[in-house]
């Protein structure tokens, strides 16, 4: 899909070439729109971040502090708490989060009979369609310490209850494995179909090879859809600080807040539950900006590995 | 290939949208008015109206926060329609995330005619805009309106910014908490209401532990709480401890109340509550539908925090499951030195603005607040708080009995009721007929707790700081409070954390407070 690297003589090659596919063109528009308008203007909005901005004023008569709540956000005592929590979050999502929705689809594709897998792939993913409401609630009729299914099982053998909900150290374990639940199904089906697509010649010389099982996922399976996993994993590097506000949000209590805040839920509460409009925004700016270096740099990566990248 | 047809197709299938966004260009007036919700209403009616010699209808848009699942049918609606010629547009937000509406819409200059607030809180964050002349002022206008000027002066004072008035006020009992008990757990056991905050600690002991619902299990609590320190249970067991109302008197300056010591023997109250199994163990994470279903389903025996008056709807679904269970209301808890207190709110629970961004003139706001006035009279209070007469409510001596189908007033009622201006006294409307005990009890207890009522001395007051960010420090405290109650905190850090409240604005509040205090 990249533009052809054709240098043209004239500008009324161009015009030829633009006549010719006129229709195409024209069928671009809306999509160009779409990216100018939804895309592009509202980051004039983030001139607010340099301004205290009054909702009265607007952002033409609002007035300009420069950076000062750029400074006041690395200021701030918890900021690097926050920024802290964030990267741990986002590194458990990468490390523990990310490997599991492939290695299902590999476990999936393993298994005999279209009954099965299709049966165990629906109960995988309709999880998916649960809000995270729903999910956060569930966890907490189970693990309260108010009659808990999980307390009570733990003191009917004897061992001391575990406060999930309320110790600061139970917050990831609870957070990672309530995202594995809901969304590692989902994950699989993109790299279900990829699979899919392998050409089955391959695997049968390899089975004339003699190769396994085993072999034959690490042989073929894999560098197959190597490409897939690699564009999935910028993508994911790409919302870096996306963590899901709404789940976080539902777990964050006051007794866990040292580990649970970040920069979503304190955009939330400094933003728009507290009308600080232009600090809320600085810290949006900031959070795309390093998503916008993180991809940028992963992609390079990937094509100085001799991957494609995403663009 | 396969590719490129692919992105034909989303080109093409924009392309398509585009248009069709374009031919329902003509219809702009229709889709504004149906922004809100179902309230696209009868342009017949309208016309017919214009056929009519009557004055035009008044349109009015009315945003509000909604407290109930779904939004209201239109049958209360368009009643009130009727009898105020008006032509309403009702834009109900869930209560939960009202605050976030209120300031993008705010944000955005979209706020409609009548904008209701949330609570206290979300006023105080308007106030900046107020005073920058964003709403009108309607102080100087209200004495044109017959039952308007009969609001309460004293709760209008309350309300007022920088001496001017520029809200209606959704009044409120000002002393309403206390606790919701389970009386024939208490009677089983041979225990009195608590008298004092000692007795109220035996009791959520006993009834944690000599098995109130003689089912041979250990398995009841005391003392339901919830992840709220304001209309939880702490703050009206604090009131009692005899901790001021957030903020008090202290070698004659105004000091913050988690500077008293009254505060810290609340702290170790529950503390102590909670070390000992005698409340839920998770109320820092419980949400307060868990709390009320803890207490409604009999786990629980004391639900204290909010408002005494909801007796009814917790007895309501307890006696669901236990058809022999009795509720009672109590409200009378002494301190250790045998001291009265209950703090009070200011007299409203919401208010009412008026935009300058959409009332375009003076003209126009007289014509919206006419509509107000006439919500004050008591056949429109009545219809708006209780319902239609027969349908939703019944008048028994005086007073408004509301139907047995509760569920029907939760829908068709709850969304409107919560927007009535001023209070029974004012607005003529009918009290409520109660034929719960503990219920009627509640009603005796209200008027008794205003005796010993402690209110906040800085309601009037305002402070630049705690404007701009009292509310984001106040979590400092908050999460210390907290800490402190389930043992990883001791005196000793809590007051480095109010230290570090000081530090990062605190110390100028009380300073901005203490300026008007000595006026």
């Amino acid at each position: 899909m990249q533009p052809e690297p054709e240098i043209y003589k004239s500008s009324s090659v161009l015009k030829k070439r633009l006549w010719r596919n006129k229709l195409l063109y024209v069928m671009l528009i809306p999509g160009v729109l779409y990216f100018i308008i939804f895309k592009y203007l509202p980051m004039y909005g983030l001139i607010i971040s340099f301004q205290d901005y009054k909702p009265y004023k607007g952002i033409m008569g609002s007035d300009w502090v420069g950076m000062k709540h750029f400074s006041r956000l690395f200021t701030e005592p918890d900021f690097l708490n926050i920024l802290v929590n964030t990267l741990v979050l986002f590194g458990m999502n990468i490390l523990i989060y990310f490997p599991i929705p492939i290695i299902l689809a590999l476990m999936l594709n393993e298994l005999q009979g279209t009954f099965f897998k299709r049966t165990f792939q629906s109960l995988f993913y309709i999880p998916h369609f649960l809000s995270w409401v729903i999910v956060v609630s569930i966890s907490f009729v189970m693990v309260t310490m108010d009659g808990g299914i999980i307390n009570e099982l733990l003191s009917y053998f004897g061992f001391k209850q575990i406060n999930f909900l309320l110790d600061p150290g139970w917050f990831r374990p609870m957070y990672i494995i309530q995202v594995i639940w809901r969304e590692a199904g989902w994950g699989t089906i993109i790299y279900l179909a990829s699979i899919a697509a392998i050409d089955p010649g391959l695997y049968e010389a390899s089975r004339m090879d003699g190769a396994g099982r085993i072999r034959q996922v690490w042989h073929i399976t894999l560098p197959a859809i190597r490409g897939v996993i690699i564009t999935l994993f910028i993508l994911k590097i790409g919302s870096v600080l996306d963590l899901g506000f709404e789940h976080v949000y539902l777990l964050l209590n006051s007794m866990n807040r040292e580990v649970a805040e970040i920069i979503d839920t304190y955009v939330y509460t400094a933003g728009l539950r507290q009308g600080q409009f232009s600090y809320s925004t600085a810290i949006g700016f900031f959070k795309s900006i390093v998503g916008l270096i993180m991809v940028m740099s992963v992609n390079k990566l990937s094509k100085k590995m001799g991957e494609e990248g995403v663009y | 290939m396969k590719k490129k047809s692919f992105t034909m197709l989303l080109t093409s299938l924009l392309a398509l949208s585009t248009l069709l966004a374009g031919c329902g260009g003509n219809n702009n007036q229709a889709s504004s008015e149906t922004a809100s919700s179902e309230s696209t209403a009868k342009p017949v009616e309208t016309e017919a109206a214009k056929e009519d010699v009557k004055e035009e209808p008044t349109q009015i848009k009315i945003m509000l926060p909604l407290n109930t699942t779904d939004t209201p049918p239109d049958t209360i609606k368009n009643e009130v329609e009727k009898l105020t010629n008006t032509k309403l547009t009702y834009q109900f937000f869930p209560a939960d995330t009202y605050e976030e509406k209120l300031n993008s819409s705010f944000a955005t200059g979209s706020l409609p005619q009548v904008t209701y607030l949330k609570n206290q809180t979300t006023f105080i964050q308007m106030k900046e805009a107020i005073k920058d002349g964003q709403f009108w002022e309607i102080g100087p206008l209200l004495s044109e309106f017959p039952n308007l000027s009969k609001l309460k002066p004293e709760i209008l004072n309350n309300t007022k910014v920088d001496g001017k008035l520029y809200t209606l006020y959704i009044g409120r009992p000002l002393a309403r908490q206390g606790i919701i008990y389970r009386k024939d757990w208490a009677d089983k056991l041979g225990l009195a209401a608590p008298a004092n905050v000692d007795e109220l600690f035996e009791m959520a002991k006993a009834f944690t532990e000599q098995d109130p619902d003689g089912n041979g299990i250990k398995d009841t609590i005391g003392i339901v709480d919830r992840n709220e320190l304001t209309y939880g249970a702490f703050k009206t067991v604090s009131s009692w401890f005899g901790t001021p109302n957030s903020w008090g008197e202290k070698d004659g300056k105004l000091a913050p109340e988690f500077t008293f010591d009254e505060y810290f023997d609340t702290m170790d109250f529950f503390k102590k509550v909670r070390e000992g199994g005698y409340m839920n163990q998770d109320f820092a994470a419980t949400s307060k539908t868990d709390a009320v279903n803890m207490f409604t389903s009999g786990k629980a025996g004391l639900y204290i925090g909010g408002s005494i008056q909801d007796i009814d709807t917790l007895n309501k679904d307890t006696i669901k499951l236990f058809p022999d269970a009795v509720l009672d209301t109590h409200s009378m808890v002494a301190s250790p030195e045998g001291k009265y207190a209950q703090w009070m709110i200011p007299g409203y629970n919401n208010v009412v603005m008026f935009p300058k961004s959409a009332v375009k003139d003076e003209a126009e706001l007289k014509k919206i607040l006419a509509f107000f006035d006439q919500m004050m009279t008591p056949e429109v209070a009545n219809l708006m708080y209780w319902g239609i007469e027969g349908t939703h409510y019944t008048v028994v001596d005086g007073k408004a009995k509301p139907a047995d189908d509760k569920d029907l007033i939760e829908r068709e009622v709850k969304g409107f009721k919560d927007s009535v201006i001023g209070e029974y006294e004012t607005n003529g409307m009918y009290q409520s007929y109660n034929v719960l005990p503990g219920r009627i009890h509640a009603e005796e207890l209200v008027l008794e707790n205003v005796k010993v009522g402690v209110a906040d001395p800085t309601v009037a007051m305002d402070s630049a700081t705690y404007t701009e960010k009292g509310v984001e420090i106040q979590q400092i405290i908050t999460d210390a409070t907290y800490k402190y109650m389930y043992g990883q905190l001791d005196r000793a850090g809590f007051e480095k954390e109010v230290e570090n409240w000081k530090s990062r604005g605190g110390d100028k509040i009380i300073e901005e407070y203490n300026a008007l205090y000595k006026k």
